[in-house]
């Protein structure tokens, strides 16, 4: 055999033992696993050529996830259910910690919120039936929500020191549901990040946190309009971001013709009336879940105030005529796919005394 | 010096490549399945293109998925809102409908969706 013949033997062997290896290789894609947690639907959108990283990431959201609900659920046994237990006594106890840093965190969004946050009133929320996955009316009596409203539980009301607690109002019955969701999923992408995770979202009924990019590109997020139909805005998110949506459309029932919907104003006792939705876009998925419920309620007078004094910049607000109220900074994010009626921009206040602290850990 | 045998080497070699690659890194199927989950596990996978109806037992009660015309919906399902049958039916990748109480997640899978991820 000819030199010339093995040299040439030799290259079709390096090309094809090249492309066997290239084709062995895989490319980065989007992992996408959807579930049922946390009471409600979560995907994971995860970006890595790590097959196998995808699952246990995958996995270890799902744990982390039920693990959650489960402490955390104010109407199920549980830690949360033995905190609010104990609080009804007004005795003094150690409190769970599974429950105490959200609980503490609680206290300081609602202050921020002036009350507009009231996880204490969490009576009034079963009193309508929230509590429920499938809330079906009729509305309670006036008498029974003025009952709840006339002992005023608030935050301020849960004392704690270490790990100490009690409740100086024993109508005070926690439910963390406009905060856990957020702080939930800022724990487990941080769980995620550990694990080796750089591009994900994760969502949370319609709630996501987000890190990174796939590729070249950042994530694209479509914002649903309110009415249900089609797509509102789009928002590519930037580095590591969290977008919470609060609307009524998303746990209510219908009587007599009207919706009744979940977000309770702590004012009235009743559903808060003049706002569709509230989108907000922030570096902490908890304080973005707070403020998106917070906003709702403070509606289309109050918003930039409490927006303020919570330190969020991002902020979509969508009024009962379907006019779009934005912070300048919001402005700039949202792409608009469906023409909005009418768009107000609205830059927050100067010189609010921000009550918003160091986010937490 | 190139003789005519190694060009034909260098042809068929490039050939190669270029099959391995349309073969491994073209872009997925159009949309054209629909996935059913039942709590955590994935219970059906089925072409969109096949009318059928199917029943999925749940905590709640039964589920049904429809599907017709290159698209599915939830045709019934026990939540007393109807949510899930409000979703209509989803002809669009990344489309899906969900009964909570039920714990179905009914969804089409396809081609990449303008969106990675829906806020709402």
């Amino acid at each position: 055999m000819s030199r010339a013949i093995l040299h040439r033997a030799a290259a079709v062997l390096a090309i094809l033992v090249t492309t066997a290896l290239m084709a062995g290789c895989e490319r980065p894609e989007i992992h996408r696993d959807r579930f049922i947690a946390f009471g409600t639907i979560v995907e994971l959108n995860i970006y890595t050529a790590d097959r196998e990283l995808a699952r246990t990431a995958a996995e270890a959201v799902r744990a982390d996830l039920d693990y959650m609900h489960g402490a955390w659920h104010a109407w199920e046994p549980g830690p949360m259910g033995r905190t609010n237990q104990l609080l009804a006594t007004g005795m003094e106890f150690s409190a769970n910690p599974s429950v105490l840093p959200l609980i503490i965190e609680a206290k300081r969004l609602s202050e921020a919120t002036e009350g507009l946050f009231n996880p204490a009133l969490g009576e009034l929320f079963a009193l309508w039936g929230f509590q429920s996955d499938d809330p079906q009316g009729p509305p309670p009596d006036e008498a029974e929500i003025q009952a709840i409203l006339e002992q005023q539980p608030a935050m301020d009301d849960v004392w704690i020191d270490g790990i100490r607690m009690r409740s100086h109002n024993t109508a005070v019955r926690l439910d963390l549901g406009a905060y856990a969701k957020g702080y939930g999923l800022h724990q487990a992408m941080e769980h995620l990040k550990d694990l080796g995770v750089e591009n994900a979202i994760l969502n949370a009924g319609g709630d996501l946190r987000a890190i990174g990019r796939p590729g070249n590109r950042p994530w694209r997020i479509g914002v649903r309009a309110p009415d249900g139909q089609g797509v509102l805005a789009a928002i590519d998110t930037k580095g590591d971001e969290a977008i919470f949506t609060s609307g009524d459309y998303e746990r209510y029932f219908m009587h007599e013709g009207e919706r009744y919907h979940h977000i309770l104003d702590p004012r009235t006792g009743h559903p808060a009336r003049g706002t569709r939705s509230v989108t907000v876009i922030h570096d902490h998925a908890a304080e973005a879940d707070v403020a998106s419920t917070a906003l709702f309620i403070a509606g289309t007078d109050d918003w930039p105030r409490i927006a303020a004094r919570l330190g969020i910049e991002k902020v979509m607000l969508i009024d009962d005529a379907g006019v779009v109220h934005m912070t300048p900074a919001m402005e700039k994010r949202v792409r608009f796919e469906t023409k909005p009626k009418d768009r107000i921009i609205t830059p927050l206040p100067d010189g609010q005394d921000a009550a918003s602290v160091a986010p937490p850990a | 010096m190139i003789t005519r045998a190694d060009a034909l080497v260098i042809l068929l070699a490039c050939g190669l490549v270029a099959s391995t690659y349309a073969w491994l890194w073209s872009p997925g199927a159009p949309a054209s399945q629909v996935r059913v989950i039942s709590g955590n596990e994935e219970v059906a996978r089925l072409p969109l293109n096949e009318a059928r109806q199917l029943e999925i037992s749940g905590p709640a009660g039964i589920t049904v998925v429809e599907i017709a015309d290159g698209a599915a919906r939830c045709a019934a399902s026990p939540g007393s809102q109807g949510i899930c049958q409000s979703a209509g039916w989803l002809r669009r990748a990344g489309d899906m409908a969900v009964s909570l109480p039920n714990r179905v997640i009914i969804e089409v899978l396809g081609d990449e969706s303008e969106f990675d991820s829906m806020n709402y």
